[in-house]
Formats: C-alpha cells, sequence, structure tokens
C-alpha cells in the first residue's frame, strides 16, 4: 500500500471514490413495486438496520448499480448490485398510534428485498 | 496536530486522544501515512470545507429556478457546477423542504454526512440518541432544537446509511425577497441543510 503523503491530500479528497460501478446490472426491482425487506439477521457487515427487517415498503427511485458492501467489508469482491431509495411510512415500522404523515426513506441494495406479497 | 491549542498540559489525555495518537504512531511506524498528510486533512476540513459551501448551493437554487431543477434532478452534478465535490459527496441527492413537507437527515449506521458541502458532522448527529430517536419520533427531535412544525406538515426522514449523501434544500425564508444571493448564503444554516432547523421570517 503507497503511504499517504501530503501530496495527494488535495486531489484525494477533491475527487473521493465512489461507490458507484459502471457495471450492467439488471434491477430486480422497478420504481412502485411493493418491497419487504428479508428477516434476515446477519452478524458481519450489513446497511440493513434492524427496524426495516420484515417490513413493508414501497421504490420510491433506483440509484443506480453499486458495490455491496455485505461482501466488500469482508474481502469477499463487489457484488454489484442495484441500489434504491425504498418508502416506509411510520405506521409500518413502528405501529398504528403514529401519524399517517410520516415516512422513512433508505437506500436499500436489491439483495436486502423480496417482493412484497 | 498544529499546537495552538489551549488545553492546560497537566492533564492526562482521555482514552479517545490515546487511542488516536497510538493509530497515528502505528500507521506512520507501518509507512501507510505521513503524519503531516492528516494535518493538511484536518486543517483542510477545519477552514476551507464546511457548511458555508452547502449554504452557497441553497442561495444559488433559491434565487435560479433553472440551478434549482438540476439540484434536484442530479445533485451531484449540480453541486460540482459551484466547486464542490470529493470524499463524502461522491453521490449525492438533495431533498426539498416546502409548506407541505419537512426533511431530516440521520445515518443510524455511523455518521454518514456530506462532506463536501457540509464539512465534518455536529457530535450531535454522530452520537446514538439523535440516532435512534430521529427515525422514530422526529417531532420530538425538532423540539429539542426548538422547531415546532404544524401537524399537517409531512414528515421525511433521510436515512443515509448506504453510499447516498444526504442535502436538505430548506425553504426560503419570509421576507428575503430583495436580499442578493450572497446575502441569502449568510442566513443559511448548518443545521437547516440537515433539517433539525427552520430559517426564521425576516
Amino acid at each position: 500500500m503507497p503511504t499517504l503523503t501530503p501530496d495527494i491530500v488535495p486531489g484525494l479528497i477533491a475527487t473521493g471514490a465512489s461507490a458507484r460501478l459502471d457495471e450492467d446490472v439488471a434491477a430486480k426491482f422497478s420504481v412502485g413495486d411493493a418491497v419487504e425487506m428479508k428477516n434476515i439477521n446477519p452478524v458481519t457487515h450489513t446497511r440493513l438496520p434492524r427496524y426495516v427487517r420484515g417490513k413493508k415498503g414501497v421504490v420510491e427511485r433506483d440509484h443506480g448499480v453499486f458495490a455491496f458492501p455485505d461482501t466488500g467489508a469482508h474481502g469477499l469482491g463487489h457484488k454489484a448490485q442495484h441500489v434504491y431509495s425504498v418508502k416506509f411510512s411510520f405506521r409500518e415500522l413502528w405501529g398504528e398510534d403514529h401519524a399517517e404523515n410520516m415516512y422513512l426513506y433508505i437506500d436499500m441494495f436489491d439483495d436486502y428485498m423480496k417482493p412484497a406479497l | 496536530m498544529p499546537h495552538d491549542h489551549s488545553h492546560p498540559h497537566n492533564k492526562p489525555l482521555s482514552d479517545v486522544e490515546l487511542r488516536v495518537k497510538a493509530l497515528e504512531s502505528v500507521l506512520t511506524e507501518k509507512k501507510l501515512i505521513d503524519p503531516e498528510a492528516i494535518d493538511l486533512i484536518v486543517e483542510t476540513y477545519e477552514t476551507k470545507i464546511g457548511p458555508r459551501n452547502g449554504a452557497r448551493v441553497v442561495a444559488k437554487a433559491w434565487t435560479d429556478p433553472a440551478y434549482k431543477a438540476r439540484l434536484l434532478s442530479d445533485a451531484t452534478a449540480a453541486i460540482s457546477e459551484l466547486g464542490f465535490s470529493g470524499v463524502q459527496g461522491e453521490d449525492m441527492v438533495v431533498v426539498e423542504n416546502t409548506e407541505a413537507v419537512h426533511n431530516i437527515v440521520v445515518c443510524t449506521l455511523c455518521s454518514c454526512y456530506p462532506w463536501p458541502t457540509l464539512g465534518l458532522p455536529p457530535v450531535w448527529y454522530k452520537a446514538a440518541p439523535y440516532r435512534a430517536k430521529v427515525v422514530k419520533d422526529p417531532r420530538g427531535v425538532l423540539e429539542e432544537f426548538g422547531v415546532s412544525l404544524p401537524d399537517e406538515t409531512e414528515i421525511r426522514i433521510w436515512d443515509s446509511n448506504a453510499e447516498l449523501r444526504y442535502l436538505v434544500l430548506p425553504k426560503r425564508p419570509d421576507g428575503t425577497d430583495d436580499m442578493s444571493e450572497a446575502q441569502l448564503a449568510e442566513i443559511v444554516t448548518r443545521d437547516a441543510m440537515i433539517g433539525t432547523d427552520v430559517l426564521a421570517a425576516h
């Protein structure tokens, strides 16, 4: 690994490193689809928080193809897949005593979702 | 680190300070970092990159409808038009606050935050109480920030725990019609761009 030296800092900060991948991967879901987050409990790195596991939402936006952190974090490859903004109502997440006009949006990977029945 | 701060030197270092020093020593010994590179990164985020960048984006969106349209459809490109891009801003989304909708950004995983436009996150943004409460009781969190919204206002929470980073485009306050873009940039607060503040009328 090269040493992080002062001369490369400005370029590094200005460019960053996007996790977006230029790979042609088919989307498993479309905007408007009703989806359910899988109820899984990985003991390794994941971006699927407990509070949405098993919950139903709607695909609001397809952000495109990204590297999958759940595998990347453990040196198991990018496993390129689509990431979507998924909308959940507070009533679905937290119960019927919550107001109807409150929503949570979170970015979910293909591997976290299945069609909602 | 530059030594121009004013802590008393007879106090023992905190656990976090010790851990940071130990990490820096190990990384330096293994030739993974040059400590001067770390100083430069710290200095950059202390003096060059911060919420004034985001305020310029907001002021431009308020005064230039075509720019606002670009910002809401392709935020990364529109923000980079003003020269702001890079680490933790590679893939941006901007969400707009209106009379009917109020947006708030959080990262329940850790502290994901749009660095090029807002700088480094405030301590409360990284703290568990904010992250745990705002996804469940956002009106309670807003109250702690002194903000109260009508019940009819739709609330949208954006949990940015994947690779997208979010910036809130605050609602332009009443009474600012005569202000220039530069003057408008002055009144935009960091918290308004996170969604925990509503800008007061002028």
